[in-house]
C-alpha cells in the first residue's frame, strides 16, 4: 500500500519536475529569441534551411491537401447548415469554426507529421553521435546555433502555412456557397465580413505561433534526452510525439477557453 | 535556371506576407476600420438587453454597431452607436430604433426607417428605443397554454382518482354491469331478467300472438276497401262515369254564358244612348225656359211701357 502512495508520488513529482523543466527551457529559447547576437551568419543559414525543408519543400502537397481536404470540409458543413436550416449561422461557422479552429489545426498536424518528427529525430541522432558535444568543445552556442532557428522556423511556417490554408478556404467556400445556397460573391463577402471579428484572427494567429514554438521545441528537448546508445532514439522519438500531440491538445483547450472568456 | 535556396524561402515568406496582409486589410477595409464614424446617441429607460459591441442591422445588414452605455442623471439609458460614413444615409430623422431580443440568436439594435427622403437625424438628437423581446413574447404566449394544460392536469387527475376510488362511478357501474351479466346468464330470455316472472313472460308471449291475429285481420279488411276504392275509382273517373259528363256540361254552360256576355253588352249600349238622350232633353227645356223667361221681361216692359202713355199703341213684332 505504501509502495502505491510512494510510486504515484514519484511520477507526479517527475512530471511536474519535467514540466518546470521544459517552461525554463522554453523561456531559456524564447529569451535567445529577441537577442540580436544569437542572429549569426551560420544561424541565419540554419534557419533559411529549416523554413526551406518545412515550408517550401512542403507547399504544393500542403496547398494540394488544404483545396482537397477544406473544400470536402466545408462542403459538407455548408450542407449540413443548410439541412438543418442553420443558414443564418452560415458567417459565423465559416470564420469561427473552419477559418480559426480547423485550418490552424490541420496546419499544425501536417507540420507535426512531417518535421516535428524529423527534428526530433535529428536531434537524438546528433546526441547519439556526440555532435551536440563536439559543438560544445568547439564553443558553439547549441541553443543559438540549433534550438533557435529550428523554433523560429516552426512560428514562421505554422503561422503562413495557416494563413495560406484560411485563404484557401474562404476561396473554396465562395465556390461552394454558389453551389450549394446559390450565393453571389458579394453576399458571401458581405456575410463574411459581418461574421469576421478581428479578436479571433488576432488570438488564431497567437495560437499558430504557440503551435509553432512548442511543436519544435518539444521535440528537441526529447531528442536532446537520448543517450549515446542507438536504442534510445525511438524511445525519445516517440515520447517527443506524444507530448508534441498532448501540447496541441492543451494549447487547442486554452484557446477555445481564451474565446468563450 | 535553377532558382536558389535563399531565393526559394524569400519569395514563399515574401508572397505569403503580402497575401496574408492584402487579406487582413481588405476585411479591415470592408469592416470599416478606415472610414469616418457618425456618432449617434439613442436612449431607453432600461439597460437590460444592451450589450458594448451590438450590431445595429438596416434591413438584415450590419451597418455600425454600439460603442457605449451611459447613464444619464435622470436615470435614463445613452447608448452611443457609431455608423461609417457610407451607411449613415439609412438613418434618417425618422428612423425608428428597436431593439430585437430573439429567442436565439444575440440581440440587435434594427433600425427601421420608412420614408428614406426625410432628413438625416441630428447627431444631437436622443430618440429612444423600442424594446421587442421574444423571450417575453414567448413566456407571454405560451402562459395562457400553460395554465390550460394545468387545468387538464388537474382534471385528468381528479379522473383517475375517481377511477381509483373503490366506491368512485366506475367501481359501482362496473359491479352493476356485473351483477347484470351474471343475472342474464342465469335467465331463458331478456324479457324474464326485466320482468322477473315467468307467468308474465306467458301472458305477454299469449298477448303479441293475438296481435299477431288481429294484424292478420286488418290487413284482409285493407285488401276489401282497396278493392271498393277501385271500382269507385272507375266508376267516377272512367271514361262513362260522371266526371267527364259534368265537364261537358260545365263546357255548354260556358260558351253560353259567352253568348248571353254580348247581349247584356249591347244592352249596356242602348242604356248608355238612352242616357245621352235625356241629357239633350235637359239642355232643350233649360233653352225653352230661357226663351219663355225672355219673353216674360219682355211683356212686362211692355206692360210698363203701356202704363205709362196713353192709348197706346204698338206694334207686335
Amino acid at each position: 500500500m505504501m509502495s502505491f502512495w510512494e510510486n504515484l508520488g514519484r511520477r507526479v513529482i517527475q512530471m511536474l519536475t519535467a514540466f518546470a523543466d521544459t517552461i525554463v527551457f522554453a523561456g531559456k529559447v524564447f529569451i535567445r529569441i529577441f537577442r540580436r547576437k544569437t542572429y549569426s551568419s551560420a544561424m541565419r543559414e540554419v534557419l533559411l534551411n529549416q523554413i526551406y525543408f518545412t515550408s517550401v519543400q512542403i507547399l504544393p502537397v500542403f496547398l494540394m491537401v488544404s483545396i482537397l481536404f477544406g473544400s470536402l470540409l466545408i462542403g459538407i458543413v455548408f450542407q449540413l447548415l443548410k439541412e438543418f436550416g442553420l443558414t443564418g449561422f452560415f458567417g459565423h461557422v465559416l470564420m469561427g469554426l473552419i477559418v480559426t479552429e480547423l485550418s490552424p489545426l490541420l496546419t499544425v498536424l501536417l507540420i507535426t507529421l512531417r518535421s516535428a518528427a524529423a527534428i526530433n529525430t535529428e536531434m537524438a541522432v546528433m546526441k547519439v553521435n556526440r555532435e551536440i558535444k563536439t559543438l560544445e568543445m568547439f564553443r558553439i552556442d547549441v541553443i543559438d546555433y540549433l534550438l533557435v532557428p529550428r523554433v523560429i522556423n516552426g512560428i514562421i511556417s505554422i503561422v503562413l502555412l495557416s494563413s495560406l490554408c484560411s485563404i484557401v478556404l474562404l476561396v473554396s467556400g465562395t465556390l461552394f456557397s454558389w453551389l450549394i445556397f446559390g450565393m453571389s460573391i458579394d453576399v458571401y463577402t458581405n456575410i463574411l465580413l459581418n461574421a469576421t471579428n478581428f479578436s479571433d484572427i488576432l488570438i488564431a494567429l497567437f495560437k499558430c505561433a504557440i503551435y509553432g514554438f512548442f511543436i519544435t521545441l518539444i521535440p528537441i528537448r526529447f531528442g536532446l534526452r537520448a543517450s549515446h546508445e542507438l536504442t534510445s532514439i525511438p524511445i525519445v522519438v516517440s515520447q517527443g510525439m506524444v507530448n508534441v500531440f498532448a501540447a496541441i491538445l492543451i494549447i487547442e483547450v486554452l484557446s477555445l477557453l481564451t474565446k468563450l472568456l | 535556371m535553377t532558382l536558389s535556396r535563399e531565393f526559394k524561402v524569400g519569395l514563399f515568406i515574401g508572397c505569403t506576407a503580402i497575401i496574408v496582409v492584402l487579406a487582413l486589410l481588405y476585411l479591415a477595409a470592408g469592416k470599416g476600420v478606415f472610414e469616418n464614424l457618425h456618432a449617434f446617441t439613442v436612449s431607453s429607460k432600461s439597460g437590460d438587453g444592451f450589450t458594448e459591441g451590438m450590431p445595429v442591422v438596416f434591413s438584415g445588414f450590419n451597418i455600425g454597431k454600439v460603442q457605449a452605455l451611459e447613464l444619464n442623471e435622470k436615470g435614463i439609458v445613452l447608448i452611443k452607436i457609431k455608423i461609417p460614413d457610407r451607411h449613415v444615409k439609412w438613418i434618417r430623422s425618422d428612423s425608428a430604433f428597436i431593439l430585437y431580443r430573439p429567442l436565439i440568436g444575440s440581440a440587435r439594435i434594427v433600425v427601421n426607417t420608412t420614408n428614406l427622403n426625410s432628413p438625416p437625424l441630428d447627431e444631437k438628437k436622443i430618440p429612444e428605443v423600442i424594446i421587442v423581446n421574444d423571450i417575453n413574447d414567448a413566456i407571454a404566449r405560451i402562459e395562457p397554454a400553460l395554465e390550460r394544460v394545468t387545468q387538464i392536469a388537474d382534471n385528468v387527475e381528479r379522473l383517475t382518482s375517481n377511477l381509483s376510488d373503490p366506491k368512485g362511478d366506475l367501481h359501482r357501474i362496473l359491479s352493476n354491469a356485473g351483477k347484470i351479466t351474471t343475472n342474464l346468464a342465469s335467465k331463458k330470455s331478456l324479457v324474464e331478467m326485466v320482468v322477473s316472472d315467468e307467468e308474465s313472460v306467458k301472458a305477454l308471449n299469449d298477448s303479441l300472438k293475438k296481435l299477431k291475429d288481429i294484424t292478420t285481420n286488418v290487413d284482409r279488411i285493407l285488401t276489401k276497401v282497396d278493392k271498393m276504392a277501385d271500382k269507385t275509382d272507375s266508376e267516377i273517373y272512367g271514361k262513362d262515369g260522371a266526371l267527364p259528363q259534368v265537364n261537358v256540361i260545365l263546357k255548354d254552360i260556358v260558351g253560353k254564358l259567352q253568348k248571353l256576355d254580348k247581349t247584356i253588352d249591347n244592352i249596356n249600349k242602348i242604356s248608355s244612348d238612352t242616357s245621352e238622350g235625356t241629357k239633350d232633353l235637359h239642355i232643350l227645356r233649360s233653352d225653352i225656359d230661357d226663351t219663355l223667361k225672355t219673353v216674360e221681361d219682355a211683356v212686362k216692359k211692355l206692360d210698363a211701357i203701356i202704363g205709362l202713355k196713353k192709348a197706346p199703341e204698338f206694334k207686335v213684332p
